[in-house]
């Protein structure tokens, strides 16, 4: 076999295939028209439609974000040609200083980097790049320019959509949008100048599902008349898609009400439906109106001021600010005092005003009498034998078993973890353990005697509003939650799969009962310290918490739930500075409770809680 | 063995001077794409076109090593640098998939690729082997052991998955097929497991290149027929499917060659011929019906992308948004081109065409030089390959001829697929176009590809093996 002239038949394979392409390529290239007339459409012509956010609507289906539709003049400089400045500035109005002066604003909006070769300062803007001349025009505005964009190559309308707060309240959730910055754009290519995405609240939370999907428009420039048409009738276009609308959980009268009955106060009010665990308000006071953050011109004007604000608005206290929770804390060390077999229903302890101070009341027999009365001794004695259960003959070892199992249970009520909300920003609160004692005293250094103030919400231990409420949730369901969130459904398919898993506590069900008994009597029975929140006609169960601060007067706190049968509502009220927690928090928890219950509250309570009005010292 | 006096004695002129040209307007191309305002100096190294200047400058500097070195080097420690690449395609599977596959060793752009390498060792390797062999004495384990060498690294590259480089494997085929290695002793031994057949000898083995060609064809045209339904006139109602068809005509042609031998043939093969075509008749069936099948499991994005290039589908704006594109680039081109720098739909900024400076180079450079500069492009390409062959067919050492035709055939299968992936020909195969798509790995592996045989050719007047 001759081998050597198999290179032949190589040779004809490889001539064969790059005569093929030399044919094909002169085919594509010279002959066929299809690919450069498509070439040129695709190319030059293609324009992205943006669609309207999706808006948000409350749980009865009111609206509580929407669109309001704007015009924006764009500009892509590398389309100019010889732009007459004079006439182009005579058309919308401005001196021809002022539009040069807005050109070298765009540019410089852009940033700058370094060259590192000439070590000059070189700016990002692009001249082929498309910028936001004019933003937010009405549609007058634009109609009257838009007649004469011919003559101005390069400048285009766009149409926007600002976001527009029918009821003016609930900026802590829903949040506010701004323009993207560069390093946004630079990371997610859906995002142009001048984009606008959530920035904050349930608007930055779930931007994915509120900014929907551009559409994409081919149009081509018609032979008679200069304008733009669609390309083949629109068969490449793909039409945009509105973002999916979100229904929250929440009740934006309830809201309203809520953020008037806090008015000249600071502090928070959160509610919850315990079945769903969607929050139904969310009151930050003092806060602000949305409608104030929406646009360019308005948050550049506003941002500053209200950021410097006394009482800081846009601080979202309900689930930043850690408070020390009080006496309403009492409710959690029952609950693991009974269910570790430490106490029992009837469990009686004296009130030894030695071992922790208290007012005046009755004995407590037991574990309902122990919340009715809210004694803290009787606290006191419970969570020392919650953490010294003699498990070690070394008292400081002890300790330690029984302050990290106690973190356990704590953390199974979701205290000192982020409950998952679905705004970001939540902090955890705080449950200490033994590490952290271990840092302050050494290491077993330390026993129940140290961290005493802990047994009745003082001390160490810290939590949010958010956390404070969903301890009513879980004191309502008898020993489970969701994690509240806000968003109830989106797009009409349900929340997101994580607030429909059932956290359960380590809290079996029977050991909650005395516990809600005691709650009903704080509010519905002699002696109890929440009388102020008692409702005619519906049994309201509650904890009142005198929190001590060291800056000034105590603030008060309430958490209540109701209707004590297939409860309906959970609240946390928290207000600063406002002294004992009977006398401020509980009326205001139970004005919402009957708010939302009934739809109409009795106007001689809504009266002296609209007039209060707190001083409050300089400083948080 | 006596040794040239200077290094540059002998150097191959020709495919050096092709090598720079095709390395000039390949980073021309590069530099027109991705071209940015803010940084126009080609040497930028926050832009791809400076990058690519580094890899150019560290693949000469790497050039004038391998020439620095004595070739016979090469040839003692091939064994030892493919099996040093067959580690690292091992090693490179366990490391974290990029783009869902496992194919860098390192972090990112200071990694490497161990593919690439695979290519050179395995051609080194094969080159070793053959070039030990007897051609005239052959076995089975000859050419089993020569896939042997072939089949390990493309096992692994499959793995990855890398179904472009798996492909590129297949070239070395044709090396097989030059240097005479034959299947006909398999073939021989699989015949006669069948009684009746006692064949001494048969073609079918050693004329593998043609016949696989003839294979290809048939299954080209299984796939194209695959979804259509024929009618045949004597049975009208009754319609059967595209494979069905062909396995139908098949028939024919089986009953018809029957019916010719029994006319032309003596009485004593007509048993053996008869055995033959029924045989034949069957694998060839089966392998239509195989090839059926296995079509219709390929994952979702291969089948598309072969429908797509055999015309059975079209979807442009869709899965074949990327050929659709890439084609209108081309076309655009027009006779003379639009310019440089005018590359308007498959610049990197007007973003029509995606990879437009990786898988899709070629798309700017036809549009920027039309079909005048295609076409020279082409004849480039074509002249290094045929020079390659030149030069290995004038080699005196088994060695070299076998290791120039694995470079050249290489070379060869990535500038076809590449820009036939370009102009709609072929299927969408992430291969890049060599001494043009941007990417330090390609452009390294193919210059070391270049310059190692430029070194072994400069040798060839000393009798290595």
């Amino acid at each position: 076999m001759n081998l050597e002239n198999r290179k032949y038949v190589i040779i004809a394979f490889i001539l064969f295939i790059a005569s093929v392409y030399a044919f094909r390529l002169f085919y594509m290239q010279v002959i066929d028209d299809t690919w450069v007339l498509r070439a040129q459409e695709i190319a030059e012509k293609r324009k992205e439609v943006v669609p309207p956010r999706g808006i948000i609507l409350d749980r009865n289906g009111k609206k509580v974000v929407s669109n309001k539709t704007y015009y924006n003049l764009m500009m892509v400089e590398e389309k100019f040609g010889r732009l007459d400045t004079i006439a182009f500035a005579k058309l919308i109005n401005w001196s021809p200083l002022e539009v040069r002066k807005r050109f070298e604003e765009i540019k410089e909006k852009e940033g700058y980097y370094v060259n590192k070769r000439t070590n000059k300062k070189t700016s990002n803007y692009q001249k082929s790049r498309a910028y936001p001349f004019l933003k937010e025009l009405s549609l007058d505005e634009i109609t009257k320019i838009a007649l004469k964009l011919d003559e101005f190559p390069g400048f285009y309308e766009e149409v926007a959509s600002m976001r527009n707060y029918p009821f003016s309240n609930s900026a802590n959730i829903l949040g506010y949008l701004n323009e993207a910055t560069r390093e946004e754009i630079d990371l997610d290519r859906y995002y142009k100048p001048g984009s606008n995405l959530g920035r904050s609240g349930i608007e930055r939370y779930y931007e994915k599902e509120l900014r929907g999907r551009k559409g994409i428009k081919y149009v081509v420039t018609s032979a008679t008349n200069n304008a733009l048409e669609s390309y083949a009738n629109g068969k490449y276009d793909t039409t945009a898609q509105q973002g999916q609308s979100l229904t929250l959980g929440l009740d934006v009268l309830l809201q309203e009400y809520g953020e008037k009955l806090m008015q000249n106060k600071r502090g928070c009010i959160v509610a919850i439906e315990p079945s769903t665990g969607e929050i139904l308000c969310l009151v930050s006071s003092p806060s602000y109106d949305p409608n104030l953050l929406v646009g360019r011109k308005s948050i550049s004007l506003n941002y500053p001021q209200l950021l410097k604000m006394e009482g800081l608005p846009l601080f979202p206290r309900p689930l930043q600010s850690e408070y020390p929770p009080g006496s309403i804390f009492k409710l959690v060390q029952s609950l693991i005092g009974l269910q570790e077999g430490v106490i029992q229903n009837n469990s009686s302890f004296v009130c030894n005003k030695g071992l922790v101070g208290c007012h005046n009341h009755p004995t407590a027999q037991s574990v309902s009498e122990a919340v009715q009365y809210s004694c803290n001794p009787y606290f006191y004695a419970v969570t020392k034998k919650i953490i010294q259960q003699q498990k070690s003959k070394n008292i400081n070892a002890d300790a330690e078993i029984g302050l990290n199992l106690w973190h356990k249970y704590m953390a199974s009520f979701g205290l000192g973890i982020k409950l998952g909300t679905d705004i970001s920003g939540e902090k955890p609160g705080l449950i200490p353990n033994s590490i952290y004692y271990d840092k302050w005293y050494g290491k077993n250094n330390w026993s129940f005697s140290t961290i005493s103030s802990n047994s009745i919400g003082q001390g160490e231990v810290k939590l949010t509003p958010l956390q404070m409420a969903n301890i009513a949730v879980i004191i309502a369901n008898k020993g489970w939650y969701y994690a509240p969130h806000f968003v109830k459904s989106i797009g009409g398919k349900g929340p997101h799969k994580k607030f429909t898993v059932k956290n359960i506590t380590m809290v079996e069900q029977k050991n909650f009962d005395p516990v809600v008994e005691g709650m009903r009597r704080v509010v519905n029975e002699a002696g109890g310290t929440g009388k102020l929140a008692r409702l005619a006609d519906i049994v309201v169960c509650g904890k009142t918490g005198t929190v001590q601060n060291p800056h000034g007067e105590d603030h008060s706190c309430f958490i209540a739930f109701a209707p004590m049968i297939n409860p309906k509502i959970c609240v946390a009220v928290f207000v600063e500075n406002a002294g004992a927690g009977g006398t401020w928090a509980a009326p205001i928890a139970s004005l919402i409770i009957e708010k939302y219950l009934k739809q109409t509250v009795n106007p001689e309570r809504e009266k002296s809680i609209l007039e209060k009005h707190i001083n409050y010292v300089k400083g948080p | 063995m006596r040794k040239s006096n200077s290094l540059l004695a002998h150097v191959d002129w020709p495919l050096l001077a092709s090598f720079f040209v095709l390395l000039f307007f390949g980073i021309a191309t590069v530099y027109s794409v991705s071209f940015s305002e803010e940084h126009p100096n080609v040497f930028s190294l926050s832009e791809k076109y400076g990058k690519q200047m580094i890899w150019l400058g560290i693949s000469l500097f790497l050039g004038l090593i391998i020439f620095l070195i004595d070739a016979s080097i090469y040839v003692k420690y091939a064994l030892l640098f493919y099996s040093a690449t067959v580690v690292m395609l091992i090693v490179v599977l366990f490391m974290p998939p990029i783009n869902g596959a496992r194919a860098w060793i390192g972090i990112g752009s200071m990694g490497i690729q161990p593919a690439e390498f695979a290519k050179i060792s395995t051609s080194l390797l094969l080159a070793k082997y053959i070039s030990e062999l007897i051609i005239k004495q052959q076995t089975i384990k000859t050419v089993l052991y020569a896939v042997g060498i072939l089949f390990i690294p493309s096992i692994l590259v499959a793995a990855q998955p890398d179904a472009g480089t798996l492909i590129v494997f297949s070239s070395f085929l044709f090396v097989l097929y030059r240097e005479g290695l034959t299947f006909d002793p398999i073939i021989l031994r699989l015949l006669n497991l069948f009684r009746g057949l006692k064949f001494k000898s048969t073609w079918i083995g050693s004329h593998f290149i043609p016949v696989l060609f003839v294979f290809l064809l048939l299954f080209a045209v299984t796939l194209k027929l695959n979804d259509s339904l024929f009618e045949l006139w004597f049975f009208p109602n009754i319609k059967i499917n595209g494979v069905l068809f062909i396995v139908l005509i098949l028939a024919t042609l089986s009953i018809l060659s029957i019916v010719f031998f029994r006319v032309f043939s003596t009485k004593r093969d007509r048993p053996k011929i008869l055995l033959v075509i029924i045989l034949g008749f069957l694998i060839l069936s089966s392998l239509v019906f195989l090839v059926n099948t296995s079509f219709n499991h390929l994952a979702k994005h291969q089948k598309n992308r072969i429908e797509l290039v055999l015309g059975m589908k079209e979807d442009p704006n869709g899965n074949d948004y990327n050929r659709n594109r890439a084609m209108a680039a081309v076309g655009s081109g027009g006779l003379t081109g639009k310019g440089y720098k005018k590359a308007s739909v498959s610049s990197v900024r007007s973003n029509h065409v995606p990879e437009s400076e990786t898988d899709f180079i070629f798309c700017p450079f036809a549009e920027e030089w039309g079909f005048g500069g295609s076409i020279v492009l082409i004849l480039v390409y074509l002249f290094m390959v045929l020079r390659i062959l030149f030069i290995a067919e004038r080699q005196r050492s088994v060695f070299i001829r076998v290791y120039a035709y694995c470079v050249a055939m290489i070379l060869f299968y990535h500038f076809a697929i590449n820009i036939g992936m370009n102009i709609g020909l072929a299927p969408v195969i992430g291969i890049p176009l060599p001494f043009f798509s941007y990417g330090g790995s390609s452009v390294i592996s193919f210059s070391i590809m270049i310059f190692l045989l430029l070194k072994l050719d400069s040798n060839r007047m000393d009798v290595l093996r």
